[in-house]
């Protein structure tokens, strides 16, 4: 068995830095932010909206299998952004997870325990060498019976947080930016606003207008628990409101 | 993983005695937001700094201090992941040890046993010390117990301990103030304190954590409005 010898050795598998840091996880970080996406969350008072952009690479494709939104239950969505490929096998165990707890317990996985379930999975790629983190940061969304609306974002390091409202990949620093100003004094967004805010912070950081062909939105809300996208109309719909409203 | 290519401890001896990677985790820990804990006559207090990355986070999501059983407590400084899955640890572990002997767990075994599993992750293959010092807080037939845990595995009791960011700071102000025959109420004040001297920015009941434990055994965290009572009598 052969192993490289001294300086550079963590570069390769999650050992500690001389400054205590794990390189790996940090290039994991890197990693999400190189898929060139930019992703937006808000929770609002009684609904949560997530955002991301949506690039078709060739017009032959199939645009509809080109998505970063999987719901995991019914009542769970989760939007994935970085490597295509690590979402869907995290999304495959995920929705295998909700599913054995729905019928090991006899009710439906709550959003926090499903978010702490990813987050201590991405641990487990931090501590142990066999496997690398995954390049993907999830933002899941649901409505919880007790907690109302909710929205986690889980990370490669194995962080998770509850939050107001959030940001991942390329431009995240920018939108946190944005948004925290919005969410200072705790708007108490209604379904609408909540939309129409997520939808406009990704505009301004990226500095563009969309079509409705070039974004996703996945809701969810209290007087319908169950997570869906928006079809085109409705983003339609939401995009003339902000260019109205501006 | 006996067969794996990584079955090798990532934790070896340096040329000169020295196994680097628990220094590392130790600079992970020294990083860390502070984290204290201080044994009075009748009871024991742990705090924390809860600095959030953005005020976008969810507060109420967020908890650092932990219990382990009823009577026992547990606080971190360092990686928050880390933390979790010895959270997790510990209290099956004091789970197994209840359904054998239909007792909770004393103190210094849970100790014993959380530093083993730490221990193990210096010396196992495949993977990296865990990135935390523990300060773990309890009271059972032996008495409130103070007792900090570090990467490599070893542990001692302490009168009042301090860890994370500004620990040299935290422990000459807890040395200064400490007294042997300190009452709970006062050693809460004098964690506070100990906090707030170190603190960058104004602390608040919201962004700090208190736990406690009295000769009733039973570990509480404080919430934001108690926190507030005892900021406003430090004041």
């Amino acid at each position: 068995m052969s192993r490289g010898t001294g300086a550079g050795y963590d570069r390769h598998i999650t050992i500690f830095s001389p400054e205590g840091r794990l390189y790996q996880v940090e290039y994991a970080f890197k990693a999400v932010k190189s898929a060139g996406v930019t992703s937006i969350g808000v929770r609002g008072k009684d609904s949560v909206c997530v955002v991301t952009q949506k690039k078709v690479p060739d017009k032959l494709l199939d645009h509809t299998s080109v998505t970063h939104l999987f719901p995991i239950t019914k009542y769970i969505g989760l939007l994935a952004t970085g490597l295509t490929a690590d979402a869907r096998s995290l999304v495959y165990q995920a929705r295998n997870e909700a599913a054995e707890f729905r019928f090991k317990w006899g009710y439906e996985m709550p959003v926090d325990v499903l978010a702490k379930w990813i987050a201590d999975k991405a641990q487990v790629y931090t501590q142990h060498a066999y496997m690398r983190p995954l390049g993907v940061v999830a933002m899941v969304l649901g409505y919880d019976e007790e907690k109302n609306a909710q929205l986690f974002k889980c990370d490669p390091a194995g962080h998770f947080f509850g939050h107001k409202a959030t940001s991942a990949g390329l431009k995240e620093q920018e939108a946190i930016n944005f948004l925290e100003k919005k969410m200072k004094d705790d708007p108490q967004f209604s379904y609408e606003e909540t939309v129409q805010i997520a939808i406009s912070a990704l505009q301004s950081v990226l500095q563009e207008d969309f079509k409705a062909t070039e974004i996703e939105v996945g809701v969810v809300r209290k007087d319908d628990r169950v997570f869906r996208a928006l079809t085109t109309e409705e983003i339609d719909q939401h995009l003339t409101a902000i260019s109205e409203r501006d | 993983m006996g067969d794996s290519q990584y079955s090798f401890s990532l934790t070896t001896f340096s040329p000169s005695g020295k196994l680097v990677q628990i220094e590392h985790a130790l600079t992970a820990v020294g990083s860390g937001q502070t984290s204290l804990g201080i044994k009075a006559a009748n009871g024991v207090v742990i705090a924390t700094e809860k600095k959030l990355p953005s005020i976008l986070v969810d507060e109420t999501s967020v908890q650092k201090i932990q219990s382990l059983t009823p009577n026992i407590g547990v606080v971190y400084s360092g990686m928050g992941p880390d933390f979790r899955v010895l959270v997790r640890k510990s209290r099956k572990q004091a789970q197994q040890y209840y359904r054998l002997y239909k007792e909770t767990i004393p103190v210094t075994q849970l100790v014993r046993e959380t530093a083993a599993v730490m221990q193990e992750f210096t010396q196992s293959g495949g993977v990296r010390p865990f990135g935390v010092s523990l300060l773990i807080a309890g009271y059972d037939d032996n008495g409130p117990q103070l007792y900090q845990v570090d990467p490599s595995g070893s542990y001692f009791s302490w009168k009042a301990s301090a860890m994370g960011k500004n620990v040299s700071n935290a422990k000459t102000f807890l040395e200064k103030r400490y007294t042997e025959d300190m009452e709970l109420d006062d050693a809460i004040h004098t964690a506070i304190l100990t906090l707030k001297e170190g603190y960058e920015g104004q602390i608040s009941a919201n962004n700090i954590e208190i736990g406690i434990i009295r000769s009733d055994r039973e570990f509480k965290v404080l919430s934001p409005a108690e926190i507030k009572d005892f900021l406003e009598e430090v004041e």
